[in-house]
């Protein structure tokens, strides 16, 4: 982590490939499953999104422990006083900089995969009939909690994108950033992202084969 | 009036919201009195209307079947759907909001609209008639 006065900054690989094929994969999913809740003539292909989003957000929480640098939840997982410093840094105007995620998007990531999962696992249930109308209910709740983090998730890029003079969302789509040599990852990790691909083909060839009722 | 009795009065009619098949189909049957005063549910019509495309692909029947106190069978996943007439499944039409939630989503995939209360009081008519 280095302060943003560093003067001698280059273009610098932040986000590896699987970070970022899963960020991109897991909204259009999430927007996807939104946009097919509503109609039974729908709820096949909801149902195959809700079971690649479970996919794409298990292999997120494993990329957590095995990736490379910047995506592990090691470097970007903070106590409660590292949050606070980057918020007051904010309300200052004095933003602390971080190449990576910052101590409250770290928390927003964590917050945002924990309800991913609860909305996964309570369309599974409803799908399956464990229980009635609560079961409905919840998963309707948590996906408009986790709808409404996402919004707050877009304003804090937008802010801190305008606060750091960077584009963050462009980041989080080619992998670079400007930076210290010092903060780059090597590698971009293609067969890691391969692995994600597969992953989400073989989801969808279950699910066109019948296989995820 | 203080707030605690405004809480044990919200308190009070929340049974109210737990409802019964014969309460709701009056209910309905009261909003569409509002626009037809001569209105009554009728079942002959509920009948019809449920087996109906509409000029769609589905009917209520393609899901719930026809006669609908057996199994019904989703038109697009294959899963199977427990009976929709109250008499063959006495949850049905207990819980006025899940009635209305589900009014209000199946009637679009059918009809591409909401449902009017006349409708879904001659429906309810017609589930009210079937038993199994």
């Amino acid at each position: 982590m280095t302060l943003g006065t560093d003067m001698n900054k280059e273009r610098i690989l932040v986000w590896d490939l699987p970070t970022r094929l899963f960020h991109w994969l897991l909204a259009a999913t999430f927007a996807g499953a939104w946009l097919t809740a509503e109609s039974e003539r729908w709820r096949d292909v909801h149902v195959a999104l809700g079971y690649t989003f479970a996919g794409l957000i298990a292999f997120r929480l494993a990329w957590g422990f095995i990736g490379s640098r910047h995506a592990r939840f090691s470097s970007f997982v903070t106590g409660p006083g590292p949050v606070k410093r980057y918020l007051a840094s904010l309300l200052l105007f004095r933003p602390e900089h971080h190449v990576g995620h910052n101590p409250a998007g770290g928390w927003a990531v964590l917050a945002l995969l924990g309800l991913g999962l609860a909305t996964a696992a309570s369309g599974y249930a409803v799908h399956a009939e464990f229980a009635g109308h609560w079961l409905e209910e919840l998963h309707e709740g948590v996906a408009e909690a986790m709808l409404a983090l996402v919004f707050v998730h877009i304003g804090a890029v937008v802010v801190s994108s305008l606060i750091h003079r960077e584009n963050l969302a462009r980041a989080m789509w080619t992998g670079f950033k400007r930076g210290s040599s010092a903060d780059a990852i090597r590698r971009k990790r293609w067969v890691a992202a391969g692995a994600l691909l597969a992953l989400v083909a073989g989801i969808w060839t279950a699910a066109l084969q019948g296989a995820l009722r | 009036m203080n707030i605690f009795l405004l809480i044990m009065a919200a308190a009070l009619a929340l049974p109210a919201l737990a409802a019964d098949p014969a309460s709701l189909l009056a209910g309905y049957q009261a909003e569409a009195r509002k626009a037809d005063a001569a209105f009554a549910a009728s079942a002959r019509r509920g009948e019809h209307f449920f087996t109906a495309t509409h000029g769609g692909e589905w009917s209520c029947a393609s899901c719930h079947g026809n006669p609908p106190d057996g199994a019904g069978r989703h038109a697009k996943t294959g899963k199977t759907i427990a009976p929709l007439a109250p008499g063959a499944d006495p949850q049905r039409f207990t819980d006025a909001a899940r009635s209305e939630k589900w009014f209000g989503r199946n009637c679009k995939d059918v009809l591409g609209r909401v449902c009017t209360s006349a409708e879904k009081a001659d429906v309810l008519a017609f589930l009210l008639k079937r038993r199994s």
